[in-house]
Protein backbone atom coordinates (compact mmCIF):
# COMPACT_ATOMS: atom_id res chain seq x y z
CA UNK A 1 0.00 0.00 0.00
CA UNK A 2 2.53 2.78 1.57
CA UNK A 3 4.63 2.57 -2.39
CA UNK A 4 1.66 3.41 -3.90
CA UNK A 5 0.65 6.75 -2.07
CA UNK A 6 0.81 9.60 -5.18
CA UNK A 7 4.20 11.18 -4.36
CA UNK A 8 4.74 12.70 -7.80
CA UNK A 9 7.26 9.70 -8.43
CA UNK A 10 6.52 6.51 -9.09
CA UNK A 11 3.54 4.65 -10.04
CA UNK A 12 1.31 7.48 -9.60
CA UNK A 13 2.73 9.56 -11.73
CA UNK A 14 3.45 6.95 -14.49
CA UNK A 15 -0.29 6.42 -14.40
CA UNK A 16 -1.11 10.09 -14.46
CA UNK A 17 0.61 10.26 -17.64
CA UNK A 18 -0.72 7.69 -19.04
CA UNK A 19 -4.14 8.86 -18.66
CA UNK A 20 -3.86 12.46 -19.07
CA UNK A 21 -1.89 12.98 -22.53
CA UNK A 22 -4.42 11.20 -24.59
CA UNK A 23 -6.74 12.65 -22.82
CA UNK A 24 -6.02 16.39 -24.03
CA UNK A 25 -6.97 15.01 -27.27
CA UNK A 26 -10.55 13.87 -28.07
CA UNK A 27 -11.43 11.05 -26.43
CA UNK A 28 -15.53 10.04 -27.42
CA UNK A 29 -17.48 7.59 -25.82
CA UNK A 30 -16.96 5.43 -28.86
CA UNK A 31 -13.23 5.56 -28.17
CA UNK A 32 -13.53 4.14 -24.17
CA UNK A 33 -15.92 1.13 -26.21
CA UNK A 34 -13.24 -0.02 -28.38
CA UNK A 35 -10.80 0.15 -26.04
CA UNK A 36 -12.79 -1.76 -23.37
CA UNK A 37 -13.87 -3.95 -26.03
CA UNK A 38 -10.43 -4.39 -26.67
CA UNK A 39 -9.18 -5.26 -23.50
CA UNK A 40 -12.00 -7.72 -22.63
CA UNK A 41 -10.75 -9.80 -26.22
CA UNK A 42 -7.04 -9.74 -25.35
CA UNK A 43 -7.74 -10.51 -21.30
CA UNK A 44 -10.18 -13.24 -21.54
CA UNK A 45 -8.53 -16.80 -21.01
CA UNK A 46 -9.91 -19.04 -24.43
CA UNK A 47 -9.76 -22.90 -24.16
CA UNK A 48 -8.44 -24.33 -26.17
CA UNK A 49 -10.46 -27.24 -28.18
CA UNK A 50 -10.10 -30.37 -27.45
CA UNK A 51 -10.31 -33.15 -30.13
CA UNK A 52 -11.46 -37.15 -29.68
CA UNK A 53 -8.15 -37.93 -30.43
CA UNK A 54 -6.84 -36.31 -27.50
CA UNK A 55 -9.39 -37.45 -25.09
CA UNK A 56 -8.02 -40.82 -26.17
CA UNK A 57 -5.01 -40.30 -25.37
CA UNK A 58 -5.56 -38.55 -21.75
CA UNK A 59 -7.97 -41.60 -20.95
CA UNK A 60 -4.87 -43.82 -21.87
CA UNK A 61 -2.72 -42.15 -19.76
CA UNK A 62 -4.79 -42.05 -16.63
CA UNK A 63 -5.87 -45.56 -16.59
CA UNK A 64 -2.53 -47.69 -18.62
CA UNK A 65 0.17 -47.12 -15.48
CA UNK A 66 -1.62 -48.49 -13.01
CA UNK A 67 -2.95 -51.21 -15.23
CA UNK A 68 0.47 -52.08 -15.59
CA UNK A 69 1.49 -51.52 -12.07
CA UNK A 70 -1.19 -54.39 -11.37
CA UNK A 71 -0.10 -56.85 -13.94
CA UNK A 72 3.69 -56.20 -12.76
CA UNK A 73 2.55 -56.76 -9.04
CA UNK A 74 0.82 -59.92 -10.02
CA UNK A 75 3.67 -60.93 -11.89
CA UNK A 76 6.00 -61.19 -9.10
CA UNK A 77 3.15 -62.75 -6.92
CA UNK A 78 3.73 -65.42 -9.49
CA UNK A 79 7.53 -65.63 -10.12
CA UNK A 80 7.26 -66.09 -5.85
CA UNK A 81 5.21 -68.38 -5.90
CA UNK A 82 6.48 -70.27 -8.81
CA UNK A 83 9.77 -70.36 -6.45
CA UNK A 84 8.44 -72.16 -3.92
CA UNK A 85 10.01 -70.29 -1.48
CA UNK A 86 7.25 -70.23 0.95
CA UNK A 87 4.04 -73.24 1.95
CA UNK A 88 0.87 -73.26 -0.41
CA UNK A 89 -1.17 -72.27 2.66
CA UNK A 90 1.13 -69.39 3.47
CA UNK A 91 1.50 -68.15 -0.39
CA UNK A 92 -1.06 -69.17 -2.86
CA UNK A 93 -1.35 -68.99 -6.24
CA UNK A 94 -2.57 -66.09 -7.90
CA UNK A 95 -4.82 -68.54 -9.78
CA UNK A 96 -5.76 -70.04 -6.32
CA UNK A 97 -7.47 -66.84 -5.40
CA UNK A 98 -8.84 -65.66 -8.46
CA UNK A 99 -10.58 -68.94 -8.71
CA UNK A 100 -11.96 -68.49 -5.02
CA UNK A 101 -12.93 -64.77 -6.35
CA UNK A 102 -15.02 -66.59 -9.24
CA UNK A 103 -16.96 -68.98 -6.96
CA UNK A 104 -17.77 -66.06 -5.11
CA UNK A 105 -19.12 -64.29 -8.15
CA UNK A 106 -20.70 -67.18 -10.58
CA UNK A 107 -23.06 -68.53 -7.43
CA UNK A 108 -23.72 -64.72 -6.85
CA UNK A 109 -22.57 -65.17 -2.99
CA UNK A 110 -20.40 -61.80 -4.00
CA UNK A 111 -23.73 -60.09 -4.28
CA UNK A 112 -24.54 -60.56 -0.98
CA UNK A 113 -21.39 -60.11 0.53
CA UNK A 114 -20.91 -56.63 -0.55
CA UNK A 115 -24.68 -55.64 -0.37
CA UNK A 116 -24.66 -56.90 3.84
CA UNK A 117 -21.08 -54.38 3.94
CA UNK A 118 -21.80 -52.00 2.01
CA UNK A 119 -25.56 -51.03 2.83
CA UNK A 120 -24.23 -50.23 5.80
CA UNK A 121 -21.08 -48.25 5.66
CA UNK A 122 -23.54 -46.10 3.47
CA UNK A 123 -25.80 -45.98 5.80
CA UNK A 124 -23.54 -45.46 8.55
CA UNK A 125 -21.65 -42.62 6.47
CA UNK A 126 -25.01 -40.63 5.77
CA UNK A 127 -25.82 -40.31 9.56
CA UNK A 128 -22.51 -39.74 9.87
CA UNK A 129 -22.53 -36.39 7.17
CA UNK A 130 -25.86 -35.65 8.61
CA UNK A 131 -24.73 -35.24 12.42
CA UNK A 132 -20.66 -33.93 11.45
CA UNK A 133 -21.97 -30.75 8.99
CA UNK A 134 -24.22 -29.03 11.57
CA UNK A 135 -21.28 -30.16 14.08
CA UNK A 136 -18.31 -28.21 11.87
CA UNK A 137 -20.59 -25.39 11.19
CA UNK A 138 -21.33 -24.88 15.16
CA UNK A 139 -17.47 -25.35 15.81
CA UNK A 140 -16.12 -22.73 12.92
CA UNK A 141 -18.55 -20.28 14.19
CA UNK A 142 -18.83 -20.36 17.62
CA UNK A 143 -15.57 -19.94 19.18
CA UNK A 144 -16.64 -21.13 22.84
CA UNK A 145 -17.01 -24.59 21.35
CA UNK A 146 -14.28 -24.67 19.18
CA UNK A 147 -11.48 -24.06 21.63
CA UNK A 148 -14.11 -26.38 24.03
CA UNK A 149 -14.24 -29.46 21.48
CA UNK A 150 -12.00 -28.30 18.96
CA UNK A 151 -8.89 -30.46 20.70
CA UNK A 152 -11.03 -33.23 21.49
CA UNK A 153 -12.00 -34.00 17.96
CA UNK A 154 -9.17 -33.71 16.42
CA UNK A 155 -7.47 -36.15 18.92
CA UNK A 156 -10.81 -38.68 18.23
CA UNK A 157 -9.77 -38.25 14.44
CA UNK A 158 -6.34 -39.72 15.20
CA UNK A 159 -8.01 -42.11 17.38
CA UNK A 160 -8.13 -45.78 15.43
CA UNK A 161 -11.39 -46.56 15.76
CA UNK A 162 -11.15 -50.13 15.82
CA UNK A 163 -10.22 -49.05 20.03
CA UNK A 164 -13.98 -48.24 19.99
CA UNK A 165 -15.25 -51.99 18.71
CA UNK A 166 -14.91 -53.80 22.26
CA UNK A 167 -16.63 -50.67 23.91
CA UNK A 168 -19.53 -50.47 21.50
CA UNK A 169 -19.88 -55.01 21.80
CA UNK A 170 -19.97 -54.28 25.64
CA UNK A 171 -22.91 -51.48 25.27
CA UNK A 172 -24.23 -52.98 22.49
CA UNK A 173 -23.63 -56.84 21.36
CA UNK A 174 -22.71 -58.03 18.62
CA UNK A 175 -25.45 -56.69 16.65
CA UNK A 176 -26.04 -53.70 14.02
CA UNK A 177 -25.78 -50.88 16.43
CA UNK A 178 -22.28 -51.86 17.13
CA UNK A 179 -21.13 -51.60 13.68
CA UNK A 180 -22.61 -47.93 13.20
CA UNK A 181 -21.44 -46.85 16.52
CA UNK A 182 -17.99 -47.50 14.88
CA UNK A 183 -18.65 -45.95 11.69
CA UNK A 184 -20.22 -42.95 13.31
CA UNK A 185 -16.89 -42.36 15.77
CA UNK A 186 -14.71 -42.97 12.79
CA UNK A 187 -16.52 -40.75 10.41
CA UNK A 188 -18.03 -37.94 12.42
CA UNK A 189 -14.73 -36.26 13.29
CA UNK A 190 -12.85 -36.36 9.64
CA UNK A 191 -16.15 -35.05 7.86
CA UNK A 192 -16.66 -31.86 10.65
CA UNK A 193 -12.88 -31.25 10.71
CA UNK A 194 -13.27 -30.89 7.28
CA UNK A 195 -15.96 -28.64 7.01
CA UNK A 196 -14.01 -26.38 9.78
CA UNK A 197 -11.35 -26.41 7.54
CA UNK A 198 -13.08 -25.18 4.64
CA UNK A 199 -14.75 -22.53 6.63
CA UNK A 200 -11.39 -21.41 8.27
CA UNK A 201 -9.68 -20.93 4.57
CA UNK A 202 -12.43 -18.65 3.38
CA UNK A 203 -11.49 -15.26 2.19
CA UNK A 204 -12.85 -12.90 4.91
CA UNK A 205 -14.03 -10.71 2.27
CA UNK A 206 -16.83 -13.08 0.96
CA UNK A 207 -19.01 -12.71 4.22
CA UNK A 208 -18.79 -9.38 4.13
CA UNK A 209 -19.98 -8.97 0.87
CA UNK A 210 -22.82 -11.39 1.90
CA UNK A 211 -23.27 -8.64 4.78
CA UNK A 212 -23.22 -5.71 2.47
CA UNK A 213 -25.83 -7.18 0.17
CA UNK A 214 -28.21 -7.41 2.34
CA UNK A 215 -27.67 -11.21 3.98
CA UNK A 216 -28.42 -12.55 7.76
CA UNK A 217 -26.58 -15.61 9.48
CA UNK A 218 -28.61 -17.58 7.24
CA UNK A 219 -28.43 -16.27 4.29
CA UNK A 220 -24.89 -15.71 4.47
CA UNK A 221 -24.50 -19.69 6.16
CA UNK A 222 -26.11 -20.82 2.83
CA UNK A 223 -25.38 -18.76 -0.13
CA UNK A 224 -21.73 -17.76 0.55
CA UNK A 225 -20.27 -19.99 3.93
CA UNK A 226 -21.56 -23.19 2.47
CA UNK A 227 -20.48 -22.95 -1.24
CA UNK A 228 -17.49 -21.49 -0.26
CA UNK A 229 -16.46 -24.42 2.07
CA UNK A 230 -16.95 -26.44 -0.34
CA UNK A 231 -13.70 -27.88 -1.44
CA UNK A 232 -12.58 -28.10 2.12
CA UNK A 233 -16.06 -29.99 2.99
CA UNK A 234 -15.33 -32.53 -0.04
CA UNK A 235 -12.11 -33.41 1.01
CA UNK A 236 -13.39 -34.36 4.63
CA UNK A 237 -16.44 -36.12 2.69
CA UNK A 238 -13.56 -38.11 1.46
CA UNK A 239 -11.72 -38.75 4.11
CA UNK A 240 -14.49 -39.74 5.98
CA UNK A 241 -15.97 -42.16 3.78
CA UNK A 242 -12.35 -44.05 3.83
CA UNK A 243 -12.87 -43.83 8.04
CA UNK A 244 -16.03 -45.30 7.88
CA UNK A 245 -15.25 -48.34 5.66
CA UNK A 246 -12.27 -48.69 7.71
CA UNK A 247 -14.32 -48.83 10.67
CA UNK A 248 -16.86 -50.68 8.99
CA UNK A 249 -14.48 -53.44 8.25
CA UNK A 250 -12.87 -53.17 12.00
CA UNK A 251 -15.78 -53.58 13.45
CA UNK A 252 -17.21 -56.50 11.37
CA UNK A 253 -13.71 -58.33 11.66
CA UNK A 254 -14.15 -58.34 15.66
CA UNK A 255 -17.90 -58.21 15.91
CA UNK A 256 -18.81 -62.04 14.90
CA UNK A 257 -22.91 -62.81 15.21
CA UNK A 258 -25.34 -64.67 12.93
CA UNK A 259 -27.58 -61.12 13.58
CA UNK A 260 -24.97 -59.29 11.72
CA UNK A 261 -24.90 -61.30 8.54
CA UNK A 262 -22.16 -62.25 6.30
CA UNK A 263 -20.47 -59.04 5.43
CA UNK A 264 -16.59 -58.35 3.80
CA UNK A 265 -15.40 -58.62 7.28
CA UNK A 266 -16.89 -61.59 8.87
CA UNK A 267 -15.74 -63.56 5.05
CA UNK A 268 -12.01 -62.53 6.05
CA UNK A 269 -12.76 -63.32 9.86
CA UNK A 270 -13.86 -66.66 8.08
CA UNK A 271 -11.24 -66.91 6.42
CA UNK A 272 -8.57 -66.79 9.23
CA UNK A 273 -10.57 -69.43 11.00
CA UNK A 274 -10.36 -71.79 8.21
CA UNK A 275 -6.65 -71.21 7.53
CA UNK A 276 -7.47 -69.76 4.30
CA UNK A 277 -5.32 -67.88 2.51
CA UNK A 278 -7.33 -67.69 -0.65
CA UNK A 279 -10.66 -66.81 1.29
CA UNK A 280 -8.58 -63.75 3.01
CA UNK A 281 -6.83 -62.46 -0.37
CA UNK A 282 -9.86 -62.48 -2.04
CA UNK A 283 -11.37 -60.61 1.33
CA UNK A 284 -8.73 -57.67 0.85
CA UNK A 285 -8.96 -57.74 -2.63
CA UNK A 286 -12.78 -56.93 -2.38
CA UNK A 287 -12.41 -54.77 0.36
CA UNK A 288 -9.96 -52.42 -2.01
CA UNK A 289 -12.40 -53.04 -4.84
CA UNK A 290 -14.95 -51.42 -2.61
CA UNK A 291 -12.65 -48.43 -1.49
CA UNK A 292 -11.29 -47.59 -5.15
CA UNK A 293 -14.90 -48.03 -6.43
CA UNK A 294 -16.42 -45.38 -4.48
CA UNK A 295 -13.46 -42.91 -4.93
CA UNK A 296 -13.30 -43.38 -8.41
CA UNK A 297 -17.22 -43.42 -9.16
CA UNK A 298 -18.40 -40.48 -6.69
CA UNK A 299 -15.40 -38.77 -5.08
CA UNK A 300 -13.35 -38.06 -7.73
CA UNK A 301 -15.86 -36.44 -10.16
CA UNK A 302 -17.10 -34.56 -7.86
CA UNK A 303 -14.26 -33.01 -6.50
CA UNK A 304 -13.19 -32.75 -10.37
CA UNK A 305 -16.18 -30.64 -10.91
CA UNK A 306 -16.11 -28.32 -7.55
CA UNK A 307 -12.38 -27.54 -8.42
CA UNK A 308 -13.00 -26.79 -12.17
CA UNK A 309 -15.42 -24.53 -11.62
CA UNK A 310 -13.54 -22.54 -9.45
CA UNK A 311 -10.49 -22.71 -11.50
CA UNK A 312 -8.66 -24.96 -9.17
CA UNK A 313 -7.30 -27.19 -11.56
CA UNK A 314 -6.09 -29.72 -8.73
CA UNK A 315 -3.59 -32.95 -10.37
CA UNK A 316 -7.15 -34.68 -11.49
CA UNK B 1 -11.29 12.86 -20.39
CA UNK B 2 -12.01 16.08 -18.32
CA UNK B 3 -14.87 16.85 -21.01
CA UNK B 4 -16.56 13.76 -19.07
CA UNK B 5 -17.82 15.77 -16.25
CA UNK B 6 -18.62 19.17 -18.34
CA UNK B 7 -22.54 18.64 -17.76
CA UNK B 8 -23.33 17.54 -14.35
CA UNK B 9 -26.75 16.00 -13.64
CA UNK B 10 -29.19 18.86 -12.41
CA UNK B 11 -29.82 18.14 -8.71
CA UNK B 12 -32.72 18.99 -7.04
CA UNK B 13 -31.17 20.57 -3.24
CA UNK B 14 -32.57 18.24 -0.82
CA UNK B 15 -31.67 16.83 2.36
CA UNK B 16 -27.41 14.97 2.02
CA UNK B 17 -27.79 11.37 1.37
CA UNK B 18 -24.74 10.92 4.13
CA UNK B 19 -24.22 13.00 6.17
CA UNK B 20 -21.50 12.15 9.61
CA UNK B 21 -21.14 14.73 12.73
CA UNK B 22 -18.40 14.59 14.79
CA UNK B 23 -17.82 11.03 13.94
CA UNK B 24 -15.06 8.81 16.32
CA UNK B 25 -14.15 5.81 15.21
CA UNK B 26 -11.47 4.02 17.73
CA UNK B 27 -10.36 -0.05 17.89
CA UNK B 28 -9.62 -1.74 20.99
CA UNK B 29 -9.56 -0.71 24.68
CA UNK B 30 -7.54 1.46 27.48
CA UNK B 31 -3.91 1.92 26.64
CA UNK B 32 -3.89 0.23 23.77
CA UNK B 33 -6.53 2.00 21.68
CA UNK B 34 -6.09 3.14 18.44
CA UNK B 35 -8.23 5.88 17.08
CA UNK B 36 -8.99 5.81 13.46
CA UNK B 37 -11.41 8.12 13.02
CA UNK B 38 -11.69 11.47 15.67
CA UNK B 39 -14.62 13.98 14.56
CA UNK B 40 -15.44 13.74 11.30
CA UNK B 41 -18.14 15.61 9.76
CA UNK B 42 -18.72 14.87 5.91
CA UNK B 43 -22.19 15.29 4.22
CA UNK B 44 -22.84 13.74 0.60
CA UNK B 45 -25.66 15.41 -1.31
CA UNK B 46 -28.11 13.62 -3.22
CA UNK B 47 -26.68 12.11 -6.14
CA UNK B 48 -23.13 13.30 -5.85
CA UNK B 49 -19.54 12.22 -6.70
CA UNK B 50 -17.32 12.69 -3.61
CA UNK B 51 -13.67 11.56 -3.36
CA UNK B 52 -11.98 11.00 -0.17
CA UNK B 53 -8.62 11.56 -0.50
CA UNK B 54 -5.56 10.20 2.13
CA UNK B 55 -2.58 8.29 2.79
CA UNK B 56 -2.54 4.40 4.19
CA UNK B 57 -3.66 5.08 7.48
CA UNK B 58 -5.97 7.86 7.25
CA UNK B 59 -9.49 5.63 8.23
CA UNK B 60 -10.37 6.38 4.67
CA UNK B 61 -11.83 2.38 4.56
CA UNK B 62 -12.95 2.85 8.36
CA UNK B 63 -14.82 5.42 7.31
CA UNK B 64 -16.59 3.59 4.00
CA UNK B 65 -17.14 0.64 6.76
CA UNK B 66 -19.26 2.93 8.97
CA UNK B 67 -21.48 4.61 6.33
CA UNK B 68 -21.84 1.08 4.68
CA UNK B 69 -23.14 -0.62 7.92
CA UNK B 70 -20.39 -3.30 8.68
CA UNK B 71 -19.15 -1.26 11.85
CA UNK B 72 -20.59 1.26 13.77
CA UNK B 73 -19.14 5.06 15.29
CA UNK B 74 -17.77 4.83 19.15
CA UNK B 75 -19.00 8.35 18.96
CA UNK B 76 -20.88 10.34 16.67
CA UNK B 77 -23.78 10.56 14.39
CA UNK B 78 -24.31 8.88 11.39
CA UNK B 79 -26.93 9.61 9.22
CA UNK B 80 -27.67 8.06 5.93
CA UNK B 81 -30.99 8.86 3.69
CA UNK B 82 -30.66 6.48 1.52
CA UNK B 83 -31.29 2.60 0.44
CA UNK B 84 -29.01 0.51 1.53
CA UNK B 85 -26.02 1.56 0.03
CA UNK B 86 -24.09 -1.08 -3.03
CA UNK B 87 -20.45 -1.52 -1.68
CA UNK B 88 -17.29 -2.34 -3.87
CA UNK B 89 -14.10 -3.28 -2.79
CA UNK B 90 -10.72 -3.15 -3.38
CA UNK B 91 -10.84 -6.47 -4.74
CA UNK B 92 -13.46 -7.75 -7.25
CA UNK B 93 -14.33 -10.48 -4.31
CA UNK B 94 -16.79 -12.24 -6.61
CA UNK B 95 -18.15 -15.96 -5.29
CA UNK B 96 -16.05 -18.53 -7.16
CA UNK B 97 -18.53 -20.52 -8.10
CA UNK B 98 -20.84 -18.63 -9.15
CA UNK B 99 -20.86 -17.20 -12.83
CA UNK B 100 -20.88 -13.65 -13.45
CA UNK B 101 -24.94 -13.83 -14.07
CA UNK B 102 -25.28 -15.70 -11.17
CA UNK B 103 -23.31 -13.69 -8.91
CA UNK B 104 -25.35 -10.58 -10.37
CA UNK B 105 -28.37 -12.79 -9.50
CA UNK B 106 -27.42 -13.74 -5.75
CA UNK B 107 -27.40 -9.78 -5.16
CA UNK B 108 -30.76 -9.27 -6.61
CA UNK B 109 -31.91 -12.39 -4.47
CA UNK B 110 -30.54 -10.98 -1.19
CA UNK B 111 -31.98 -8.09 -2.00
CA UNK B 112 -35.61 -9.27 -2.27
CA UNK B 113 -35.90 -9.39 -5.54
CA UNK B 114 -38.97 -12.20 -6.87
CA UNK B 115 -37.31 -15.05 -9.29
CA UNK B 116 -39.38 -14.55 -11.80
CA UNK B 117 -37.92 -10.67 -12.21
CA UNK B 118 -34.21 -11.61 -11.34
CA UNK B 119 -32.84 -12.74 -15.15
CA UNK B 120 -34.29 -9.82 -16.84
CA UNK B 121 -32.60 -7.12 -13.84
CA UNK B 122 -29.06 -9.32 -14.27
CA UNK B 123 -29.52 -9.00 -18.15
CA UNK B 124 -29.73 -4.87 -17.72
CA UNK B 125 -27.28 -4.67 -15.27
CA UNK B 126 -24.26 -6.96 -17.09
CA UNK B 127 -25.43 -4.79 -20.21
CA UNK B 128 -24.84 -1.64 -17.93
CA UNK B 129 -21.63 -2.61 -17.33
CA UNK B 130 -21.15 -3.87 -21.16
CA UNK B 131 -20.79 -7.20 -20.16
CA UNK B 132 -23.61 -9.11 -21.83
CA UNK B 133 -22.02 -11.61 -23.76
CA UNK B 134 -20.18 -12.99 -21.02
CA UNK B 135 -22.49 -13.80 -18.06
CA UNK B 136 -22.32 -17.31 -17.92
CA UNK B 137 -18.53 -17.24 -17.55
CA UNK B 138 -17.04 -17.63 -14.37
CA UNK B 139 -14.52 -15.41 -12.65
CA UNK B 140 -11.56 -17.15 -12.94
CA UNK B 141 -12.16 -17.16 -16.72
CA UNK B 142 -12.57 -13.10 -16.49
CA UNK B 143 -10.01 -10.50 -16.69
CA UNK B 144 -9.22 -8.38 -13.63
CA UNK B 145 -10.78 -5.52 -15.13
CA UNK B 146 -14.02 -7.32 -16.03
CA UNK B 147 -14.48 -9.14 -12.48
CA UNK B 148 -14.55 -5.28 -11.36
CA UNK B 149 -17.49 -4.63 -13.63
CA UNK B 150 -18.82 -7.68 -12.35
CA UNK B 151 -18.61 -6.24 -9.00
CA UNK B 152 -19.80 -3.17 -10.20
CA UNK B 153 -23.26 -4.54 -11.31
CA UNK B 154 -23.31 -6.81 -8.26
CA UNK B 155 -23.12 -3.62 -5.86
CA UNK B 156 -26.03 -2.17 -8.14
CA UNK B 157 -28.18 -5.32 -7.78
CA UNK B 158 -28.38 -4.92 -4.12
CA UNK B 159 -29.95 -1.79 -4.30
CA UNK B 160 -34.03 -1.60 -4.74
CA UNK B 161 -34.82 -1.55 -8.42
CA UNK B 162 -37.21 1.62 -7.78
CA UNK B 163 -35.00 3.99 -6.43
CA UNK B 164 -37.95 6.49 -6.48
CA UNK B 165 -38.33 6.74 -2.64
CA UNK B 166 -35.00 7.13 -1.64
CA UNK B 167 -31.45 8.33 -3.39
CA UNK B 168 -28.84 5.45 -4.07
CA UNK B 169 -25.64 5.51 -2.54
CA UNK B 170 -22.43 3.53 -3.96
CA UNK B 171 -19.41 3.07 -2.09
CA UNK B 172 -16.26 2.37 -3.15
CA UNK B 173 -13.12 1.29 -2.09
CA UNK B 174 -10.58 2.13 -4.31
CA UNK B 175 -12.15 -0.41 -6.61
CA UNK B 176 -9.83 0.22 -9.63
CA UNK B 177 -6.54 0.20 -7.35
CA UNK B 178 -5.58 -3.15 -8.13
CA UNK B 179 -5.57 -2.38 -11.90
CA UNK B 180 -3.31 -1.78 -14.81
CA UNK B 181 -3.24 1.71 -15.90
CA UNK B 182 -5.11 1.41 -18.94
CA UNK B 183 -7.99 -0.87 -17.29
CA UNK B 184 -8.29 1.80 -14.68
CA UNK B 185 -8.30 4.29 -17.17
CA UNK B 186 -10.84 2.72 -19.18
CA UNK B 187 -13.37 1.63 -15.72
CA UNK B 188 -13.33 5.16 -14.27
CA UNK B 189 -14.97 6.29 -17.43
CA UNK B 190 -17.50 3.40 -17.55
CA UNK B 191 -18.05 4.53 -13.62
CA UNK B 192 -18.60 7.73 -14.32
CA UNK B 193 -20.98 6.53 -17.32
CA UNK B 194 -23.07 4.13 -14.97
CA UNK B 195 -23.18 7.01 -11.96
CA UNK B 196 -24.74 9.30 -14.93
CA UNK B 197 -27.01 7.04 -15.65
CA UNK B 198 -28.43 5.89 -12.17
CA UNK B 199 -28.60 8.94 -10.36
CA UNK B 200 -26.61 7.51 -7.27
CA UNK B 201 -24.95 9.25 -4.89
CA UNK B 202 -20.76 8.01 -5.07
CA UNK B 203 -18.74 8.25 -1.57
CA UNK B 204 -15.00 6.75 -3.44
CA UNK B 205 -12.31 6.16 -1.66
CA UNK B 206 -8.85 6.48 -3.48
CA UNK B 207 -5.25 7.24 -2.61
CA UNK B 208 -4.51 8.93 -6.33
CA UNK B 209 -5.06 12.13 -6.34
CA UNK B 210 -5.38 12.79 -10.09
CA UNK B 211 -8.55 9.77 -10.00
CA UNK B 212 -9.91 11.66 -7.11
CA UNK B 213 -9.90 14.94 -9.11
CA UNK B 214 -11.08 13.34 -12.60
CA UNK B 215 -14.14 11.33 -10.91
CA UNK B 216 -15.35 13.52 -8.62
CA UNK B 217 -17.52 16.59 -7.91
CA UNK B 218 -15.38 17.25 -4.65
CA UNK B 219 -12.65 15.55 -3.30
CA UNK B 220 -12.43 15.51 0.37
CA UNK B 221 -8.62 15.28 2.10
CA UNK B 222 -8.43 13.34 5.29
CA UNK B 223 -5.16 13.14 7.93
CA UNK B 224 -3.81 10.24 9.15
CA UNK B 225 -3.89 8.85 12.50
CA UNK B 226 -6.59 10.03 13.49
CA UNK B 227 -8.31 10.56 10.46
CA UNK B 228 -10.12 14.16 10.43
CA UNK B 229 -10.92 15.83 7.17
CA UNK B 230 -8.20 18.54 6.04
CA UNK B 231 -9.93 20.09 3.32
CA UNK B 232 -12.01 19.90 0.66
CA UNK B 233 -12.24 21.06 -2.98
CA UNK B 234 -14.60 21.47 -5.63
CA UNK B 235 -13.61 20.06 -8.36
CA UNK B 236 -16.39 20.22 -10.58
CA UNK B 237 -15.78 20.51 -14.51
CA UNK B 238 -12.21 21.37 -14.05
CA UNK B 239 -10.34 20.47 -16.76
CA UNK B 240 -7.35 21.25 -18.66
CA UNK B 241 -4.93 23.76 -16.72
CA UNK B 242 -7.22 24.23 -13.91
CA UNK B 243 -7.08 20.61 -13.24
CA UNK B 244 -3.89 20.11 -13.08
CA UNK B 245 -3.19 23.31 -10.68
CA UNK B 246 -6.08 21.38 -8.66
CA UNK B 247 -4.00 18.12 -8.80
CA UNK B 248 -1.08 20.32 -7.62
CA UNK B 249 -2.34 21.86 -5.11
CA UNK B 250 -4.13 18.75 -3.71
CA UNK B 251 -0.70 16.83 -4.04
CA UNK B 252 0.80 19.35 -2.03
CA UNK B 253 -0.99 19.48 0.62
CA UNK B 254 -1.39 15.57 1.06
CA UNK B 255 2.33 15.12 1.00
CA UNK B 256 2.42 18.33 3.88
CA UNK B 257 -0.43 15.81 5.93
CA UNK B 258 2.22 12.47 5.42
CA UNK B 259 5.20 14.60 6.68
CA UNK B 260 3.60 16.04 9.17
CA UNK B 261 3.70 12.40 10.76
CA UNK B 262 7.37 12.45 10.85
CA UNK B 263 8.88 13.37 14.19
Amino acid sequence: MSAEVPTESGTGAEAAQLTAEPAEATVTDFDDEAVGAGLDLLDTTHPSTITGRDRLRKVAKAVLPPLLAVVLLIGIWQALWAAALWPEDQLPAPKAVADNLWGLISTGQVLSILYVSVHRGVLGYLVGVAIATPLGLLLAKVSMLRSAFGPLLSALQSLPSVAWVPLAVLWFGPTPPTIYTVILLGSVPSIANGLVAGIDQIPPILPRVGRVLGAGALANARHILLPAALPGYLAGLKQGWAFSWRSLMAAELIANSPQLGLGLGQYLQNGSSYLDMSMIISAIVLILFVGLGVELLVFRPLERRVLRSRGLSGAL
Amino acid sequence: MTATLENPPARALTEPAVRLAGVHKTFGHGRRAVAALAGVDLEVAAGEFVCLLGASGCGKTTLLNLVAGLETPTAGELTLNTSRPAVMFQEAALMPWLTAARNVDLALRLAGVARADRPARTTELLDLVRLSGVGAKRPHELSGGMRQRVALARALASQPASATEQPALLLMDEPFSALDAINRDVLQAELLRVWRATDSAVLFVTHDVREAVRLGQRVVLLSSRPGQVVRDWDVNGLSGADELDVVDEINTRLREVISSHVG
